[in-house]
């Protein structure tokens, strides 16, 4: 059954579906049911282009799953991995998504007509700037009405962690937001994100020592010497314990008994 | 909970900036302002039409009334003031010419006409009438006498007409 005055995300990644119920009302919104039903490697592979829904029924048979009892009005959230991300410095004058438009433009792999464009202010004139191909959001929303949903919103996995990291005012550091095929390197001064990347994971091994390299490099370039690192996100904890604990800290914590394993950071976004 | 960004491709029903809906909701209390202000005015204009027709009947009224006054100058029954002809005084001159078995039973005096008097006399005796129509139609504050039917039975009962001309008293 479903709960009244309540909102449900449903998140898709390579390696599971992820749905969340959270309840309306003052203040945060409360987590009020969560469900984490895997996929097999494959059934969806996150690509800016390329077809990401490969195996449509597994999909469609773990989100039903996912959703069951949990209701059937739903915000889609997509995976990190098949957006162009950028931080950017808006001019005064200029429509932000116009202006995110036109610089990212260029560097789309897909011709610029096709691309949903939206913004997440960053305060200081920034602003966090998304491409998504329409075609590959059709994926998605195809995925999920043919699942029996009703899809009312469609967000992105890594805004929804960097607008908890900024509402919550997270420390100065770099933040690494994992999802299942890509993560972003956002390094944080004063509670908003001075520098920001975006990049495909290698899950290799050596991913922890390269990561922790990685953010060093992106804080001494903008001048933080501090090096401190904070990992959210799929398989954060294991990198945390490669990196070492005295090294790495946690940022968007899952709810009360979410596992390791399942730790999600959009949904540590929506509750940060 | 977020619901700024939406990469959704479906068409959202689109809102308008919050002062285009701050203005389109004026904009409707103004209309329905001005509908009960237009309402009261037509209530107002019924009201005042209704008063129009009322002073229109009441100027025709005083129309016809004027012409009425205006036609018996003409015809020279002039009107006659009521200072000209003080009841108390015509009853005391027609009380002075009643004799002792004679009684003035009824009086009605006719400004309009010029101090027409229309006279009921009740005399128990045929000579006592005959003596007041004498006294009346020798009485100089008096003229155009003209006695009316005469009931002889036991006694006479008889309306005078006669027109007061008054005088010194």
């Amino acid at each position: 059954m479903a709960f009244l005055g309540t909102r449900l995300y449903l998140g898709l990644d390579a390696s599971a579906v992820t749905a969340a119920a959270f309840g309306d009302g003052l203040g945060r919104p409360r987590p009020r049911a969560l469900a984490d039903v895997p996929l097999a490697p494959g059934a969806i592979a996150p690509s800016p282009s390329a077809a990401n829904v490969v195996r449509g029924e597994e999909v469609r048979e773990a989100i039903r799953r996912a959703v069951s009892g949990l209701g059937r009005r739903v915000t889609l959230v997509l995976p990190d991995g098949l957006a162009r991300i950028a931080l950017l410095e808006v001019p005064g004058r200029a429509d932000p998504r116009d202006f995110v438009r036109f610089r990212l433009a260029a560097s789309l792999p897909w011709p610029a007509s096709e691309a949903i464009v939206e913004v997440l202010p960053a305060g200081r004139g920034r602003a966090v700037g998304a491409a998504v191909r329409r075609s590959t959001v059709v994926e998605y929303e195809q995925v999920a009405a043919a699942a029996g949903l009703s899809v009312e919103h469609v967000h992105l996995a890594p805004l929804l962690a960097l607008e908890g990291l900024m509402r919550s005012g997270a420390r100065d550091a770099v933040h690494a937001v994992l999802g299942d095929v890509a993560l972003c390197l956002a390094l944080f001064h004063g509670g908003v994100p001075v520098a920001l990347r975006n990049r495909r994971r290698d899950r290799s091994s050596g991913e922890a020592e390269r990561l922790r390299d990685e953010a060093s490099r992106a804080a001494a370039a903008a001048g933080d010497g501090s090096g401190r690192l904070v990992v959210s996100g799929r398989e954060a904890a294991r990198l945390r314990l490669e990196i070492g604990e005295g090294v790495v800290e946690q940022s968007l914590p899952g709810p009360a008994g979410w596992s390791d394993s399942e730790e999600t950071a959009w949904i540590g976004g929506l509750l940060a | 909970m977020s619901g700024q960004p939406d990469f959704g491709t479906a068409p959202r029903p689109s809102r308008a900036p919050l002062w285009d809906r701050v203005a389109l909701v004026a904009g409707g209390l103004a209309l329905l302002a001005s509908g009960a202000a237009a309402w009261r005015a037509r209530d107002e204009a019924g009201t005042a039409r209704v008063r129009l027709a009322e002073v229109h009947r009441d100027v025709e009224t005083a129309s016809r009334r004027l012409r009425d006054l205006e036609g018996r100058a003409r015809a020279g029954t002039p009107l006659l003031p009521a200072a000209d002809a003080p009841p108390a005084r015509i009853v005391s001159t027609l009380a002075s010419l009643l004799p002792g078995h004679a009684r003035l039973d009824g009086l009605s005096i006719d400004y309009g006409r010029g101090g027409v008097l229309q006279l009921n006399v009740v005399a128990r005796e045929a000579a006592a009438w005959d003596l007041f129509l004498d006294r009346l139609a020798r009485e100089p504050r008096f003229r155009e006498v003209e006695p009316g039917p005469e009931s002889r039975d036991a006694e006479v009962r008889s309306p005078v007409r006669a027109v007061w001309v008054g005088g010194a008293p």
